[in-house]
């Protein structure tokens, strides 16, 4: 791969995605481009790129842009935010909704850990809940909507009880049990296009998601969480994640990491 | 502050080894013993904090050691993962009735092991 292909690649990315491919992630992408070469029939990387830019495909670009995505992700990461989720807000949701469920997002779900993570503490509180997961990669939704895990990836943040609970032995695999299935709804959807009628949540999960993305794009995104998030809700960001140079619709709630709630000029806005 | 032990049990060298060079990253002091009896007569002497368990083992396996290490004074206070190939849910669960904190299929990696040294306290939570 050339330092043009790169260029281009950071360009694609940008354009496309809102993503912010580092420089520092050149050899990464190599190594992670060439599986796609070989899928799509290429003898090598620079094949497929050269191919790529003579004759933009729509398909193969997005090939390129999702293999190119930071997916990384694992069961109940940052462990605090699930323990804070799981002993404070869904208790205090569940009384605030006394006969209906209570509507969680997980935005950027990446290959669905998040979300088992989240139905796991939502059952194991007896909750009615409605889990709407979103992410930008086919890939990845169409993984986590399998609810199929290596033995690798499943104990990575979960313990064996929670395992053997909540997941089956499928041949050297993990799968969800249907009931955790069935509590969440996998789509695909890009958070820089304009929100479809999904209604607003009283908890969303968009953790590990802005760092990622085109400084430009961020205040955008905040705007969308802002009015697809109820006025008493929370949102959760990633814990290194801060909001405030992007936007003022959301403070911090003090000792608690990476948990938001809407600033008052955002709630009079919204009044 | 005391350093924290952890007993390596594990047939394998190769296994010791590199789960020897995952804990000690983690601040903890490591003992290794190759078998349960071995490992048995190393806790009669000194409880560990940790021990990291294979299931197959010559002498003594694993699950006999975890039984016995039980029984003896102060044996509850060990945090006991089993880290070995045995990957069916049927033997997981044995493992964990028997007493195992948690549980660790092989292969496993830094990460892994980390979290799960986590999940049961024994160590801070990787961020």
């Amino acid at each position: 791969m050339t330092p043009e292909d790169f260029d281009r690649l950071q360009t694609l990315l940008a354009s496309r995605a809102g993503f912010r491919l580092t420089r520092d992630r050149m050899h990464l992408a190599e190594h992670r481009l060439g599986p796609v070469a070989r899928r799509e029939g290429y003898h090598n990387v620079e094949a497929m790129l050269s191919s790529l830019w003579s004759q933009p495909v729509a398909s193969l670009g997005w090939s390129v842009i999702e293999a190119l995505l930071n997916g990384e992700t694992w069961f109940r990461r940052d462990r605090a935010v699930f323990d804070v989720f799981s002993r404070e807000l869904m208790p205090a949701l569940t009384a605030a909704r006394p006969g209906g469920k209570v509507r969680l997002w997980s935005a950027g779900a990446s290959t669905g850990q998040e979300a088992y993570s989240l139905a796991i503490a939502a059952l194991e509180n007896s909750a009615d809940v409605e889990i709407v997961a979103t992410d930008l990669s086919r890939l990845s939704i169409e993984k986590a909507h399998s609810g199929l895990y290596t033995s690798f990836e499943i104990q990575r943040g979960l313990s064996a009880r929670t395992m053997l609970r909540w997941f089956e032995q499928a041949d050297e695999q993990w799968r969800a049990r249907p009931e955790l299935r069935s509590a969440i709804r996998f789509e695909r959807a890009n958070l820089l296009d304009e929100p479809t009628d999904d209604g607003r949540f009283d908890v969303i999960f968009c953790r590990n998601v802005l760092s990622d993305l085109e400084p430009a794009h961020r205040a955008r995104v905040l705007e969308r969480l802002e009015r697809q998030l109820v006025d008493d809700g929370c949102l959760f960001l990633g814990v290194d994640e801060r909001p405030e140079g992007d936007s003022i619709a959301f403070r911090p709630v003090a000792g608690r990491k990476g948990l938001y709630v809407k600033a008052p000029s955002a709630l009079r806005r919204a009044a | 502050m005391d350093f924290q032990t952890c007993l390596i049990v594990d047939d394998s060298r190769i296994i010791r080894k590199v789960a020897r060079r995952i804990v000690e990253g983690l601040g903890f002091e490591v003992a290794e013993a190759a078998d349960g009896a071995e490992a048995l007569t190393y806790c009669m002497g000194v409880m560990p904090h940790v021990v990291l368990l294979d299931w197959q083992m010559p002498v003594m396996d694993g699950l006999s050691f975890l039984r016995r290490l039980r029984d003896l004074p102060g044996g509850r206070a060990p945090k006991v993962l089993f880290c070995t190939v045995e990957t069916r849910a049927d033997r997981i669960a044995e493992a964990l009735s028997a007493g195992a904190d948690d549980y660790v299929m092989k292969p496993f990696d830094g990460e892994i092991l980390h979290s799960k040294l986590a999940e049961v306290g024994a160590v801070q939570s990787p961020s």
